[in-house]
């Protein structure tokens, strides 16, 4: 199972991307797709499958796999299976930086300004969040998480109230929601040069944590030097997640259920867990795109986060009485 | 037990009085002193009164964007739909939108203020009804009727010559799509155009995605106006490539909020005006939509 699982999971991220290439508005056949992607002619089909579909998925795949990575880490590193940029209040954090850059006129100005300021806002709550999670267990690492996130969600009231747009209050809610529609090439070109080092960054810190699961002290006897891998999944996370925020808005739940879904066919080994986490947040978050297009519910398209948070939050329900129940 | 007792009075005496009851106070035949509390009901207010008349009206009517009467609003007073304004301004009928202020409307209400509720007007038929209530109230009736019969002639007019229909997607500042039953529809369908952002394969009440737009390939692009340049998400999302190459420029036309914001008799003008500008953006048009099917333009 262990050897099969990563080529399994890379063949169902195929897979869903091929679906989510056909699905929307207009649907596509394979045929059709296929001239779409050789051709360069400027015909419903082509400019569909090349200008919104493929960018669109690149950009599911990409915001996926940095939740799922980054939860993955964030997991071993405080070695809590509740650990997540979600609930840590890393998102929120970008959330707010976003929301700084886009309506007091930075974004407008300057196009890396967004990715810039999420990335920063994360970077800060991410920060706070570890220096206040490291130790106390898991009551600490939800209380912290907690308290995070509210007060950045009263900061991005604030900067909402401040804001000159009236209209800023309706778009944040739904932004916040996560969408990936009408996103373009501009927006990958936005993301990318942020999310792969923070992919990279995070994926190096797999040796160390597995050193980690016998305790601080004991890995640094090891000689793991535990301060640079704390800062590792800081910047990893922080890169990572805060392009992705800002580019779909929060999309919450994935980085805590993608290394649980994969976690008992790896063996529970948190160096092991971090690359089927990865493709598993990237299915994840490619499957609720899909979703998004196809079902339709009276008329308005759900969000992304919308899908997440309904099948995420029984399973964080889950896990929590699960986790009290093993340290009860 | 007496906790539930002394819950029952609180709910009790929290209770506004009952609506429509015998304490409201009659309306005087000829105000003297009107306050207006909504953006919509001030335009006919200013249209059926002088500026004497008029103790204030709201505070957005200045705004040019979203008022045909911001000249006419410049002369009187202005309110924020407060309670404490209308104590300060001792008005003589208050009108008021039914949807909007509601807290305030209560309020007036218990104080005994004279006042009328508005209904927001979603077609022509709905401005022709509030235009008489408004003129009624006011004592202006042959005013009022003047202005309904001026707008019928000018929607005749359009209905008469009204050449080609254009196909457009329109949506507003806020990025809200002319829906089916809306007055920014009714006004785009009396300007010679019909929205194709508000019937399938366009999902929402939003503006429609890019997919829809190339899948219908309307002639031109129709937003609201409204905000300036204020910064907002729309201009990290509604600018995406493919709308600036295909629609940027001569197929996109951007009206003003007050064409299609409030349901007033002047809307006949605004319509007018509507079509002139459709008919001048459409002929700057020169090359078809590539993917779009022969037919269009």
């Amino acid at each position: 199972m262990n050897r099969w699982l990563v080529p399994v999971l890379t063949l169902l991220l195929t897979g869903a991307a091929l679906l989510s290439i056909l699905a929307g508005t207009v649907w596509l056949t394979p045929g059709q797709t296929w001239d779409a992607l050789l051709s360069t002619a400027p015909d419903l089909p082509g400019l569909i499958v090349r200008e919104i579909r493929l960018p669109r998925i690149i950009l599911g795949t990409l915001i996926g796999a940095s939740l799922g990575l980054s939860g993955a880490t964030l997991q071993g590193l405080l070695r809590n299976p509740l650990a997540e940029p979600g609930l840590l209040g890393v998102t929120s954090g970008a959330s707010l930086g976003a929301v700084v850059a886009i309506y007091f006129g930075f974004a407008s100005s300057f196009g890396l300004a967004t990715p810039l300021f999420a990335l920063t806002g994360g970077f800060v709550t991410a920060g706070i969040a570890l220096l206040l999670a490291r130790s106390g267990g898991t009551l600490a690492l939800i209380l912290t998480g907690v308290a995070i996130s509210s007060i950045t969600m009263a900061l991005v009231m604030l900067a909402l109230n401040l804001a000159p747009n009236p209209y800023a209050a309706y778009e944040i809610m739904t932004w916040l929601m996560g969408s990936l529609s009408d996103r373009s090439w501009d927006h990958v070109m936005l993301a990318l040069p942020f999310v792969l080092p923070g992919l990279v960054i995070l994926l190096l810190t797999a040796r160390a944590l597995d050193a980690l699961t016998l305790g601080e002290v004991q890995a640094e006897s090891l000689g793991v030097p535990v301060t640079r891998i704390r800062l590792m999944a800081l910047a990893g996370t922080a890169l990572s997640v805060g392009a992705a925020t800002s580019i779909a808005g929060s999309i919450g739940f994935v980085g805590l259920m993608a290394p649980h879904l994969v976690r008992p066919l790896v063996g529970h080994q948190p160096g092991r867990v971090l690359l089927p986490a990865m493709l598993a947040g990237a299915l994840l978050v490619t499957l609720a795109d899909v979703a998004t297009r196809t079902l339709i519910f009276g008329g308005a398209p759900l969000n992304i986060g919308v899908f997440t948070s309904l099948i995420g939050t029984p399973f964080f329900l889950w896990l929590i009485l699960h986790v009290r129940r093993r340290t009860a | 037990m007496r906790l539930a007792a002394l819950l029952a009075g609180l709910v009790l005496t929290a209770l506004p009085m009952p609506v429509g009851s015998a304490d409201v106070p009659h309306l005087p035949k000829r105000p003297m002193r009107v306050m207006s509390m909504n953006q919509c009901a001030d335009q006919l207010v200013l249209a059926l009164l002088p500026p004497e008349r008029i103790a204030s009206v709201t505070w957005l009517s200045r705004d040019p964007d979203g008022s045909l009467m911001a000249r006419e609003a410049m002369r009187v007073g202005i309110n924020h739909g407060l309670s404490e304004e209308v104590v300060r301004q001792k008005p003589d009928l208050v009108v008021a939108g039914s949807f909007t202020t509601a807290a305030t409307r209560v309020l007036l209400r218990r104080m005994g203020y004279p006042m009328i509720e508005v209904d927001h007007a979603e077609s022509f038929e709905d401005i022709r009804r509030i235009t008489r209530q408004v003129a009624q109230a006011v004592g202006e009736e042959a005013k009022g009727e003047a202005l309904i019969a001026r707008m019928d002639r000018q929607l005749a007019d359009l209905a008469r010559n009204a050449g080609p229909r254009l196909r457009v997607a329109a949506w507003d500042g806020a990025g809200f799509n002319a829906s089916e039953g809306s007055l920014y529809n009714a006004v785009l369908e009396a300007a010679g155009a019909d929205n194709v952002a508000n019937r399938p394969p366009a999902t929402s009440y939003g503006r429609p995605d890019v997919e829809v737009l190339l899948a219908t390939a309307p002639t031109l692009l129709v937003k609201g106006a409204g905000l300036g340049r204020k910064p907002g998400l729309r201009d990290n999302v509604e600018r995406h490539p493919l709308v600036r190459r295909y629609w940027d420029g001569a197929r996109t036309l951007t009206i003003r909020q007050a064409t299609y914001q409030c349901g007033t008799p002047m809307v006949g003008d605004a319509a007018i005006a509507l079509r002139a500008e459709l008919r001048a953006a459409a002929a700057r048009v020169k090359t078809p939509l590539p993917f779009a099917s022969a037919r269009d333009l």
